[in-house]
């Protein structure tokens, strides 16, 4: 599926590099993998985003410099901005290539270990709450 | 539908579904009313990687955002806070976060204690059967022993672990001598009756993936099912029918290919939560109970609390995993739970610890903000800043009744049927403001005991009115109040409220348990005195 047409597909890019780029350590929107088919993923289950999306992107004129058109719309049309940052970060932050950057494998299974469930116990951490004593308030003694 | 039924329950919820269950192994012939539908696990996205894409919109707790079919639209331009909910089978217990708090001693009597407010028609002693066998049903893991609580009996599964942002946010706590303790939670630390295991996806308020959290539609409605039970979704209630000698004689209803239905019932229990149920007794009663059915008081849709949220943000150099679940609370504290007039307010607040999420965060909230703020290098700087490596310190701020605050029927707002929308009327209060102004003081300084490196607050979450109160409040005087102390209406005496409504205060807990421990003793004494009650024939 193609959800955008290749001029504004060029500009999402264009303007996700800008709002996305290479630093500390990671790469920009374009540099992340396939994002292209990611941004269809994206608009595929977020369908109510392409209206917007496509509002935002019509704005940017032909030629006009990637950085300078996203500080126009964030002025001019900051829900449009918001809008493609929003596809670009969705899509981004879903690539293989930048969670394993990240070390973020998703919303793991990690079941609990009995060694874990009661560390504070084992170490004392809990204790000087213990060692206070009750700090509820009796309503018949007020 | 010509048959009648003995009971007809208005919502699958948490109270509905704790009715259902017990009144169908008590004999009782139930039929209950959803006007959601039934929501499989494998619909839910907490194991899928488009998780946080569908949490801001199809998995939003707020039915304005989410705008389907299956809900209301709510009107809250007059409101500080949206009211968040879910209609379906399990209700918003679907995509609730499953903190299982009591509430203390002391929330039943508020106006004794510090002449705020009202008591409540009963008290904590009276209820605590029911928080615990309501325990066992649900699963609650957790540590017995809080101080905070008196005695009580242990909940059925140990504890979640508090996992590192639990065990830095106690360290922190330990520092200042304040009080914290691993947080009891509706999500079974073992398999548990034929639930599994907690596998800490983090997912619990988008809807959990692996049938562990207690949500009702695992919980209970089998089993109330499996005793007779007849359960209809996408069945919108329009009205609550009242007979020649002003008893509940059933709900009309309006099927999904547009059908009208007359349920007639003998009884009439009503399970909708804090909006939908004053919405209901509004449109309903006709001109013989004008201004509302069971409303004689005035006060059906007043007094709503909604529990406003405010929250403070550490960030830490060291990894701490805070996208790992459970979503709702690691640890909890009633430090300044109890009143203490000194600090120029009355009441106070549960803390609780939780994970920060995934990476993508609240990105479409940046629009308008200076570009380089919220993007560009400084994007990476937050997400490494934030991911991974933050905890949020939560408060539930108690909520005072003002009947200003109010559930009314919109003038022009309409559901799918064409049925009026609720429009919520609702402001903090002074004493809320300065509630929580001191909380995030506190809060600030038990992030830097931690060794927080960096601490931001959200003084009010407009999203957070998860917790919907007050709207058809318990009491032992008709006129001020709506239901009698066992959710019974004192004008129609065979018009029962179950759910969050009937709350006299808001305590500074999250409410589900009181809100399934009310409607099972409400229930149990339906049942025992039966043969006494007035019923429609």
């Amino acid at each position: 599926m193609n959800a955008l047409s290749d001029t504004r597909r060029a500009a999402l890019n264009a303007i996700g590099d800008v709002l996305i780029p290479a630093a500390l350590g990671m790469p920009r929107f374009t540099d992340a993998g396939d994002v292209d088919a990611m941004v269809d993923h994206v608009l595929a289950l977020r369908p109510e985003l392409t209206g917007s999306l496509n509002q935002a992107l019509d704005r940017v004129g032909a030629g006009e410099a990637a950085a300078a058109a996203a500080e126009r719309l964030n002025r001019e049309d900051p829900d449009g901005l918001a809008t493609i940052g929003l596809v670009a970060s969705s899509a981004y932050y879903m690539m293989p290539e930048v969670r394993q950057i990240m070390g973020y494998r998703g919303q793991e299974q990690r079941p609990a270990t009995v060694d874990e469930e009661h560390d504070y116990m084992r170490d004392n951490l809990l204790q000087p709450v213990i060692d206070r004593g009750p700090i509820y308030r009796d309503p018949d003694s007020g | 539908m010509g048959e009648i039924a003995e009971v007809l329950i208005i919502g699958a919820g948490a109270s509905g579904a704790v009715a259902a269950k017990h009144l169908a192994e008590a004999g009782v012939g139930v039929v209950c009313l959803e006007q959601g539908r039934e929501v499989s696990s494998d619909e839910f996205y907490g194991d899928k990687p488009e998780w946080e894409l569908m949490s801001q919109r199809l998995w939003h707790p707020n039915p304005n955002v989410r705008g389907l079919a299956t809900d209301y639209p709510i009107d809250t331009s007059e409101s500080d806070v949206n009211p968040l909910m879910f209609a379906g089978v399990g209700g918003s217990t679907l995509i609730y976060a499953a903190h299982w708090q009591r509430f203390m001693p002391s929330d039943f009597r508020v106006r004794s204690l510090d002449g705020v407010a009202d008591d409540w028609p009963f008290t904590y002693q009276d209820l605590e059967p029911f928080y615990d066998h309501m325990d066992v049903e649900m699963g609650v893991s957790g540590l017995a022993g809080d101080p905070a609580y008196p005695p009580m009996t242990p909940p059925p599964l140990p504890p979640l672990p508090i996992g590192r942002i639990g065990r830095l946010a106690a360290k922190g706590m330990n520092e200042l001598g304040w009080h914290w303790w691993p947080a009891p939670q509706a999500i079974p630390s073992r398999a548990y009756r034929g639930r599994s295991q907690c596998a800490r996806r983090g997912t619990c308020m988008q809807g959990c993936p692996e049938q562990a959290k207690a949500s009702t539609d695992l919980t209970h409605w089998p089993d109330a099912i499996a005793h007779g039970a007849q359960l209809i979704t996408g069945a919108r209630v329009r009205e609550i029918t009242v007979n020649a000698q002003g008893l509940a004689s059933g709900a009309i209803w309006i099927d999904r290919d547009g059908v009208e239905h007359h349920q007639r019932a003998e009884k009439v229990i009503v399970c909708a939560n804090g909006v939908g149920t004053p919405r209901l007794l509004l449109l309903s009663g006709g001109d013989r109970f004008a201004g509302g059915l069971a409303n004689s008081s005035g006060l059906v849709g007043r007094n709503l609390m909604m529990h406003p949220y405010a929250a403070t943000v550490g960030y830490f150099d060291e990894p701490l995993d805070s996208w790992l679940g459970p979503a709702g609370q690691a640890i909890h504290s009633m430090q300044f739970y109890e009143t203490d007039k000194s600090r120029g307010f009355v009441r106070g607040a549960k803390w609780n610890a939780m994970p920060t999420g995934g990476p993508l965060g609240m990105r479409s909230a940046y629009g308008g903000a200076p570009l380089e703020e919220a993007w560009g290098e400084n994007l990476h700087r937050a997400t490494q800043k934030r991911f991974g490596h933050s905890f949020e310190w939560g408060i539930i701020a108690e909520d005072l009744p003002d009947p200003e605050n109010r559930v009314v029927l919109d003038d022009s707002l309409t559901d799918t049927d064409g049925i009026p929308s609720p429009k919520i009327i609702y402001r903090n209060s002074d004493n809320t403001e300065k509630l929580i102004a001191f909380h995030l003081d506190r809060q600030r300084e038990a992030m830097e005991a931690a060794g927080a490196k960096s601490i931001s607050t959200t003084t009010l979450m407009r999203d957070c009115g998860w917790h919907l109160m007050g709207t058809c409040r318990m009491g032992n005087d008709p006129e001020t109040s709506v239901l009698d102390q066992w959710g019974t209406s004192h004008d129609v005496p065979n018009l029962h409220v179950l759910d969050g409504s009937t709350f006299v205060t808001s305590s500074g807990f999250n409410p589900t348990a009181t809100i399934c421990a009310i409607a099972l003793r409400s229930v149990m004494h339906m049942i025992e005195t039966r043969a006494d009650q007035r019923v429609a024939s």
